[in-house]
This record gives C-alpha cells, sequence and structure tokens, in this order.
C-alpha cells in the first residue's frame, strides 16, 4: 500500500518543481516528486514507529494530507500551471507514443517515456541483483539482520526509495492508478502460484507483461479506456489464479483426509 | 545476590531502557561467565527480553554500556548469535526452510557474493543437529510452531557464534521439540559456547540452567543457580503475586537439588 501512498502523494513534488523551474521537463518533476516519495515514505515510518499508529493509519493520514497539500497547489496557481488533476491521476498512455525525442539532426528516436521508464527498468534489476540476500533478510526478520550487522533501515529506505523513483516515472507516462495496479495486482497473482520468492520476481513480471498485452488488444476492441483495460485484465487474472489455486488445494485437502482409511 | 565475576564474558554496566519515558530496565549492573547456560527469569513485563535485545544493540539505552568479550558490539557482531521470538516474523513469507538457515550466512556474506558450498554444508549440518534435515525443501508457511523453533535454532548455530541469545525458545513447542531443544543446549555448552535465554516456566528452570538472572525491571539477582534459586529471591522477583508465591515454594522443594543428567 505505500506505493498506492507515494503515487498520490508525490503530487505536492511535482507542482513545486513546476513553479519552481517553471518547465515540464520530467527530469525536474521527477526530481521534485522523487524527494517527496522518499519523504512520504520516512514521515510513514516515522508515524509508524515512533508515534506508535497503526501502519495503515500512518500511511492514510501522510498521503492524504500531502496530496490536498498538492491539489491546493494546483488548484491556487491554477493559472500558471499548465497541469491538471486529472492527467496526474488518471495519465493517458495513448499519448505516450506521441512525446518522442527528436534530435538536433531532426531524427526521431522514438518515445521519451521508453528511454525514462528503460534507465528505471535497468537500475531496479541491477538493485534486486545486488541487494537480493540483503532485501531478503531485512524484510523477513529486520531485528535478526540488525544482529547481524546489515542495517534494516538503511534497505527499507532503499527498497522504499526505489519503489517511489519507479511509481513517479512511472505515473508520468501511465497515470497512478495504473501504477497501484501493476504494482500490487501481479505480485499478488504471483504470490498465490508460488512460494519462491526468485520465481514470485520472475512469475509476477511475466504477469504484468500478459495484462499489458491483454488489456491494450481488450481497449482496441471496445475501443475503450487503455489503462482501465489493462488494470481489468491484471484483475481477472488474479481472480483466475485465486479460482485455481481454490480448486487445486481442494483436491489435495481430499487425497490427505483420505489417507488414514487407506493406511 | 548479585555475584560479579572475573574476565566476564559479558558485562552489563548501569544499565538503563525506556520506552517512551516509562522505565522498563533500571539500573542493571551484571557480569556473566562464559561457557554458562543462563536464564534470564522475571514475571511478565519484568523486562527480559529488553536486556536481551538491549546486549544485542537492538534497542536504544537511556544510560550505561555493555561490552562483550571486553569489546563494544560492532567489533564482536561475528561472535554472536540470536534467536528471537517466533512470532515476531510473518512466517507467511515465501522462503524455504533452507533458505531460512542460510540466512545464518548472511552476516559473512557481502553484496553480492553467492553462499558457497562451505556454506551450504554448514546450512545441512546445523539443520541436522536439530532434526530437520528432511524439511530443508519445505516452505516455512507450513511449519507446525516447534519445527518454525528448530529451524530459528538452525539459523543461530549457522552463524558458528561464541555467544548466542535466545528469546522464549520453549515458548508454545510440543515436548519433543522441548526435549530436543534442551539437548543441543547441554551439547552447546559442552563445547564451551555460552548461551543465554529468556525462560518463562520457573519448572524447568533448575533442570535447565547453570546460571540465572532474576529480573523485575531491577535486577534482583544473578548468580550460580544454587545460590540464586531460592524463594526469597524469587519472592522479591515475583513480588505480591501471592498465588504463584505457593506454587514457588513447592516448586523449590521440588527441585532444590536437581540432578543433571
Amino acid at each position: 500500500m505505500v506505493g498506492d501512498a507515494i503515487s498520490h502523494a508525490v503530487l505536492p513534488g511535482i507542482v513545486i518543481a513546476f513553479l519552481w523551474s517553471g518547465s515540464r521537463d520530467s527530469v525536474t518533476m521527477l526530481i521534485g516528486a522523487g524527494i517527496l516519495g522518499i519523504l512520504t515514505t520516512f514521515l510513514i515510518e516515522f508515524f509508524t514507529n515512533k508515534g506508535k499508529l497503526q501502519s495503515d493509519a500512518s500511511i492514510g493520514v501522510t498521503f492524504t494530507w500531502l496530496f490536498a497539500l498538492g491539489v491546493i497547489l494546483i488548484s491556487a496557481f491554477t493559472g500558471q500551471v499548465d497541469l491538471d488533476q486529472e492527467c496526474v491521476l488518471y495519465g493517458e498512455i495513448a499519448y505516450v507514443p506521441l512525446d518522442t525525442i527528436v534530435l538536433a539532426s531532426g531524427l526521431d528516436i522514438g518515445p521519451s517515456a521508453i528511454y525514462l521508464l528503460g534507465t528505471v527498468f535497468i537500475l531496479v534489476i541491477a538493485f534486486i541483483i545486488l541487494g537480493f540476500n540483503q532485501l531478503k533478510i531485512t524484510t523477513f526478520d529486520p531485528q535478526y539482520a540488525i544482529s547481524l550487522g546489515i542495517s534494516a533501515t538503511l534497505w527499507n529506505y532503499l527498497l522504499m526509495s526505489f519503489v517511489s523513483f519507479t511509481t513517479v516515472a512511472s505515473f508520468e507516462s501511465v497515470g497512478a492508478i495504473l501504477v497501484v495496479a501493476f504494482l500490487i495486482a501481479p505480485a499478488a497473482t504471483a504470490y498465490l502460484l508460488t512460494q519462491d520468492l526468485k520465481k514470485m520476481i520472475i512469475l509476477s513480471c511475466i504477469i504484468g507483461i500478459l495484462s499489458a498485452i491483454g488489456g491494450h488488444f481488450l481497449a482496441l476492441s471496445i475501443n475503450g479506456s487503455i489503462a482501465g483495460a489493462m488494470a481489468s485484465v491484471a484483475g481477472v487474472l488474479f481472480g483466475i489464479a485465486f479460482v485455481y489455486v481454490r480448486i487445486t488445494s481442494r483436491k489435495v485437502a481430499k487425497i490427505t483426509s483420505a489417507e488414514p482409511i487407506n493406511a | 545476590m548479585i555475584q560479579q565475576v572475573e574476565n566476564p564474558i559479558i558485562e552489563v554496566h548501569d544499565l538503563s531502557v525506556s520506552y517512551e519515558k516509562k522505565p522498563v530496565l533500571w539500573d542493571v549492573d551484571l557480569s556473566l561467565p562464559s561457557g554458562k547456560l543462563i536464564g534470564i527469569i522475571g514475571p511478565n513485563g519484568a523486562g527480559k527480553s529488553t536486556l536481551l535485545k538491549s546486549i544485542m544493540g537492538l534497542l536504544p539505552l537511556s544510560s550505561g554500556y555493555i561490552n562483550i568479550l571486553d569489546k563494544p558490539l560492532k567489533e564482536v557482531r561475528d561472535k554472536i548469535s540470536y534467536v528471537p521470538q517466533r512470532e515476531s516474523v510473518d512466517w507467511d513469507f515465501p522462503t524455504s526452510v533452507f533458505d531460512v538457515v542460510m540466512m545464518g550466512r548472511y552476516g559473512q556474506l557481502g553484496l553480492l557474493k553467492r553462499p558457497k558450498k562451505a556454506d551450504k554444508e554448514i546450512v545441512m549440518d546445523s539443520l541436522s543437529k536439530v532434526g530437520m534435515e528432511a524439511f530443508k525443501d519445505r516452505q516455512i508457511s507450513q511449519l507446525s510452531g516447534g519445527q518454525q523453533q528448530r529451524v530459528f535454532l538452525a539459523r543461530a548455530l549457522a552463524q558458528q557464534a561464541e555467544i548466542y541469545f535466545m528469546d522464549e525458545p520453549f515458548a508454545g513447542v510440543d515436548a519433543a521439540t522441548e526435549k530436543a531443544i534442551v539437548e543441543l543446549l547441554r551439547q552447546m555448552s559442552a563445547e564451551k559456547k555460552t548461551v543465554i535465554v529468556v525462560h518463562h516456566d520457573l519448572q524447568s528452570v533448575a533442570r535447565y540452567f547453570d546460571w540465572i538472572i532474576l529480573l523485575n525491571m531491577r535486577l534482583v539477582a544473578s548468580g550460580p543457580i544454587e545460590n540464586a534459586f531460592t524463594p526469597e529471591l524469587l519472592q522479591e522477583t515475583y513480588g505480591g503475586k501471592l498465588t504463584l508465591l505457593t506454587e514457588i515454594s513447592e516448586l523449590i522443594q521440588k527441585n532444590r537439588f536437581p540432578n543433571r543428567e
């Protein structure tokens, strides 16, 4: 749910970055949003650990407050700011191919989102490969990790910073709702299907890709919202996995309950 | 009755710890001998786990300091090992028994380093010591309480440390696991390892430990079992809890001069 919170809470960061630099250059906005993303994580952790609030309460308080601040900033400076909440929240993935990078020579090298998200993709993969053991142990048993001399706080903030940057970079092109859907649904589906962390990561990537491709064709065929169709396909895949796991686990239960009779 | 020792393996000096300005441990000053099985005993909320966590550096100290092997914690981290309370982790985490025990080797592994063959052998050896080698590929979500505790013990063993800290290893485990754990503790003690255990059950104290720490916010006693496990000191530790007190005096009669097998 931290991803959900971050995707909303970075709004004031985007607005402030825009007001400060006066441009809608994506790198400036990414920095503004990234800083707010880390601040959000920090506030959530702070309220949970020091304020003894439940984690869902601290998430709720932090992101609604920051998001509201962002909305006020947009409405107060609405004359000067060419940003609208609708676009930030829902994004429009169909416009991504139109926003291309054209080199000085006039050569069109493709949509800017590919370069931005491609960079984020490589960084995230490098982070997961380099820190796999540390991420795993600090998530599973933070106190034990500390007793080994691995800083649970450091790795938690690193992880949350990466969630924050990924969220910010993605929703600039696809909108917050699709980001939240894809942060959670493919991973939840994979969690139902396997109990091995490595397989789970790979499987959730495959499910994410399938949802995106499936959603694209669904949107084409019904001429509807692309983001909506992709999130729906992700939800349907989760539903199929859920039903599949329920049916197969019932079979297993039947076999075990029959065993004592045979023996 | 607080007995200080020469050349202590652990020295706790004037330790106070508080949560939100409310003191949990107050002016605890003790030293512990090496190679002993040490029990930390006291009523609920006495600060037993807090003492353990403070020694392990998991909590901020309000005052005092702790030396392990005459050095601050940071310099001797690789010599100590920790078994947290079983409930402190999410057992639905997607991983296997083998992987959890391998975490015991992570302290020695750096970034990007993969476990070597030697690490795997240590992990298997630790699993066999707790009788769990047959479960190495089992998902941790499919373990019973006793098996979970054995996995945690195996993980601590895989660290190959000198000093072991265990937080209520006997809580909610079956009789077979309790017996297996006690045997393991004795074996470790025979290998001159120091084991410090937060313990709850007064019935078994005299049978399990060589040295006890009686704690109720303040340190009541720290000494060899024959000197520290007395009705007067237990009364002082458990204070006005009358129903408990009668039980305690009965227990002491039974366990006064325990046979150690």
